[in-house]
């Protein structure tokens, strides 16, 4: 075997690809994790929480030496409008011990802490070199890749392509859909705001290492999407995730999106004298299972975003663990493709079989028409606004009226969002059928 | 007008015994942390290795040696000093083609001379009988002051030719620097066989490293090298503090005119009035140097560097 020869290159250190790599260098495969940045998960960013229980299988007791801000133990859930804001306030003491629920990280940090694991495991890791395309043989079948360095082909018996998404691999293997386009994107932007520890604490009721996460809907005005702000030990993320072909629509610039959640008087305390450090954004692949790509080709595996496999349902926004899922399923599928010696296609099927048989592909095919409802327009624009009216009138003491019956107030305020039964039943079904 | 620098035969010349080695270019780079310390569980304060790198003159420097090499067919041999996190700059200049690896443990916050006395007493322990070339940058990424290649030099009893703009190659036995001088004047300096030279970022692009390069610098061995050099006899700085020139009275000027008062307060139309030419060997120039700033007023009399002291 020359020194550029590998059993197998798995392209990108984002969370897929670290999980790939380490699974096969356990399994005692040569593996090379190529990463365009100058380490593994510089150029990466994401809302803020991630949920590594996944990593159970591979790095036990990770949560002793991950790097984790804090952990999540309060969860809020928030409606809102442009003067009005309703929110499900969940918090739990179980979330604050091993082997916790969801934690707010770094990317930087935890990206470059997983390919580290990768690489003491044996995978070889190089940076700032990128993966500009296949390298195939006379029938078409995966047999390497080649990278922008002089000398720059690999080859190898297998290749994962975990290149996030929007992958440039998946498309050249011609594995993408045909009917993927600008409404199966979203467009994620995130400020980090500076603010002192205790300052964090005391506005998010949080102590500690306790974290908050607030998911948020109907803050995007015109443009469909949602908001999130998470807590890390001093800095808060908030951001919004938007419909692409709607942000171009109405022609708005994302950071006026943003801007104007700050200002809505339910966040601005919370952000207040704050500091912003740094401004990112990027894509997500939210269309889910109706967008999720043909997973392997000859010699080539798909995993993480590059697979569409971000689930994107509203009150849930988890990619890095379908990530890392992903990722180290491919790692063991092409474990086993090797010992047998058929990395075809048909080889690889055990691929999508694990994915299938996991939260990976049940959870998308459950929640398979969440992503539209979300992001819909009658829950984006309407909704929120009906919601918010019949608690603010249930709440109203406007005496000497006496209290309005709930099916009253249910009933006229359906009306006032020109909101016809047939929709809203509809809605509600398919919603009980994701969620349910 | 080409002046030939040659080395002054020296009291520090490398020479180790009888043992020829085969003639070995250096080059010098110096790895800083940009990012903040974060202690272990040890108290160590770790540099965070993700951020931190060397500056654009010590890759050129770099760039420069592996041309060097390949002019003259002679290896490169790549100096970093610093703790373990340097030991990525030594990688990265071995993926680019450098051949012999070289750390000398140390903090990256020691004085120009002592890191000079390390280096110098690195090359000596690496057996080489004859170093031709020491390429080193004109700078750090922590800025630095550019003295640690005329200290090589001055150590080693080598040829200098520093902060150059440009080099010509030629066969690389005859190197040619052009320097940058005061008053946007050039100087060019012809380097016979040997000689240390610093050199500008924007004198050359280090290569992009080849993949294959890239892949056995992993695995390349890098030689530790403790310092034990005393360099007891050299002057040293006692105080440091950013160089801020002493402000001047001036009268207010006179007259109606506020263009004429602005040329006559900043001096902009005038031709300088001070500057003589004169023919002295180095300690005398030296002197005359200190003696004539003092005079025109550019180093104040008590605070200033005493005439007769070495200067860093
Ligand atoms: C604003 C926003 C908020 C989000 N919030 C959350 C959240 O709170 N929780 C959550 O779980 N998920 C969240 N996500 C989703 C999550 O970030 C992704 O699902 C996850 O990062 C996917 O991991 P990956 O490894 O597949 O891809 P990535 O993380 O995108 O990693 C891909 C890697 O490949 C490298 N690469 C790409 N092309 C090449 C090439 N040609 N050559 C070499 N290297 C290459 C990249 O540099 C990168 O390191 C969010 C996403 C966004 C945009």
């Amino acid at each position: 075997m020359s020194e550029t020869d590998f059993d197998v290159v798995v392209v990108g250190a984002g969370p897929a690809g670290s999980c790939a790599a380490l699974s096969l260098a356990k399994a005692g495969h040569s593996v090379l994790l190529v990463e365009r940045g100058p380490f593994a998960g510089s150029k990466n960013m994401y809302g803020g929480v991630v949920y590594p229980r996944i990593l159970d299988a591979l790095i036990p007791n990770w949560w002793e030496e991950a790097p984790i801000q804090r952990w999540v133990t309060r969860r809020q859930t928030m409606v809102m409008t442009p003067t009005q804001s309703l929110t499900i306030d969940y918090r739990s003491d179980t979330w604050a011990k091993p082997p916790y629920n969801g934690a707010t990280a770094y990317r930087p940090d935890f990206d470059f802490w997983l390919a580290g694991k990768a690489e003491a495991a044996g995978a070889q890791l190089i940076c700032s070199t990128t993966v500009t395309g296949l390298l195939r043989d006379g029938h078409g079948r995966t047999i390497g890749v080649r990278t922008d360095r002089p000398d720059g082909d690999i080859t190898a018996r297998l290749v994962i392509a975990c290149d996030g998404v929007n992958s440039f691999l998946a498309k050249e293997a011609g594995l993408y859909r045909r009917d993927v386009d600008a409404n199966s994107f979203t467009l994620g932007v995130k400020e980090t705001i500076a603010l002192p520890t205790d300052v964090i604490n005391e506005r998010f009721g949080v102590r500690g290492r306790e974290g908050a996460d607030i998911e948020i809907i109907g803050c995007t005005g015109d443009v469909n999407g949602g908001g999130f702000i998470y807590t890390n030990l001093d800095t808060i993320g908030v951001g919004v995730v938007l419909k692409l072909s709607k942000l171009g629509a109405q022609r708005q610039r994302p950071e006026e999106i943003i801007a104007n959640l700050k200002a809505h008087p339910s966040v601005a305390p919370l952000v207040e004298g704050g500091e912003v450090k740094e401004y990112s954004a990027h894509l997500i692949p939210e269309a889910g299972y109706d967008m999720i790509p043909t997973l392997a080709g000859d010699g080539l595996l798909i995993a993480g975003d590059a697979a569409g496999l971000c689930l994107a349902a509203g009150i849930w926004l988890e990619g890095v663990n379908f990530a890392l899922a992903s990722g180290m399923y491919a790692g063991d599928a092409a474990a086993d493709a090797l010992r047998s010696d058929d990395t075809s296609a048909a080889g690889l099927a055990g691929y999508r079989q694990r994915l299938e048989r996991t939260f990976v592909l049940k959870d998308h095919a459950k929640l398979r028409h969440i992503p539209h409802l979300v992001l819909g327009d009658r829950l984006q624009q309407e909704y929120p606004q009906m919601v918010a009216n019949i608690v603010e009138r249930m709440f109203r003491v406007d005496n000497p009226r006496p209290k309005p019956g709930i099916r009253r107030i249910l009933t006229q305020e359906r009306r006032h969002a020109g909101i016809r039964w047939r929709d809203l039943a509809k809605d509600t079904w398919t919603a009980m059928r994701g969620f349910g | 007008m080409a002046a030939t620098a040659s080395s002054s035969g020296g009291h520090e010349r490398l020479r180790t015994g009888a043992r020829a080695v085969r003639a070995v270019i250096v080059t010098c780079q110096k790895w800083v942390a940009l990012g903040a310390a974060d202690a272990d569980s040890a108290g160590h304060n770790a540099a965070d290795q993700r951020f931190g790198g060397t500056s654009a003159a010590d890759q050129a420097a770099l760039e420069w040696a592996l041309r060097l090499g390949a002019a003259r067919s002679e290896a490169v041999t790549v100096i970093a000093l610093g703790p373990d996190e340097a030991s990525k700059a030594l990688r990265d200049a071995a993926a680019a083609g450098a051949d012999r690896l070289l750390r000398v443990d140390s903090s990256t916050s020691i004085d120009s001379v002592d890191v000079a006395a390390a280096i110098t007493s690195a090359l000596q322990s690496l057996g080489a009988a004859d170093v031709s070339f020491i390429v080193c940058g004109d700078y750090s990424l922590d800025r630095g002051s550019g003295s640690v290649p005329a200290f090589l030099a001055a150590m080693l009893g080598m040829a200098m030719a520093l902060g150059a703009v440009g080099i010509d190659l030629a066969d690389g036995t005859d190197v040619e620097v052009l320097r940058r001088l005061d008053g946007g004047r050039r100087e060019r300096l012809r380097l016979h066989d040997s000689g240390v030279i610093s050199v500008e970022g924007s004198t050359a692009t280090l290569r992009r490293a080849s993949l294959s390069g890239v892949l056995a610098s992993k695995a390349k061995q890098i030689e530790m090298h403790t310092p034990t050099r005393s360099i007891d006899h050299v002057a040293r700085a006692t105080t440091m503090s950013t160089y801020r020139p002493r402000a001047r009275q001036l009268a207010p000027p006179v007259g109606g005119n506020p263009l004429a008062r602005l040329h006559a307060l900043t001096s902009a139309t005038h031709r300088s009035t001070h500057g003589e030419t004169v023919v002295l060997d180095p300690q005398m120039a030296a002197r005359r140097i200190v003696e004539a700033l003092t005079v025109w007023g550019y180093l104040d009399g008590e605070s200033g560097p005493a005439a007769d002291a070495p200067t860093r």
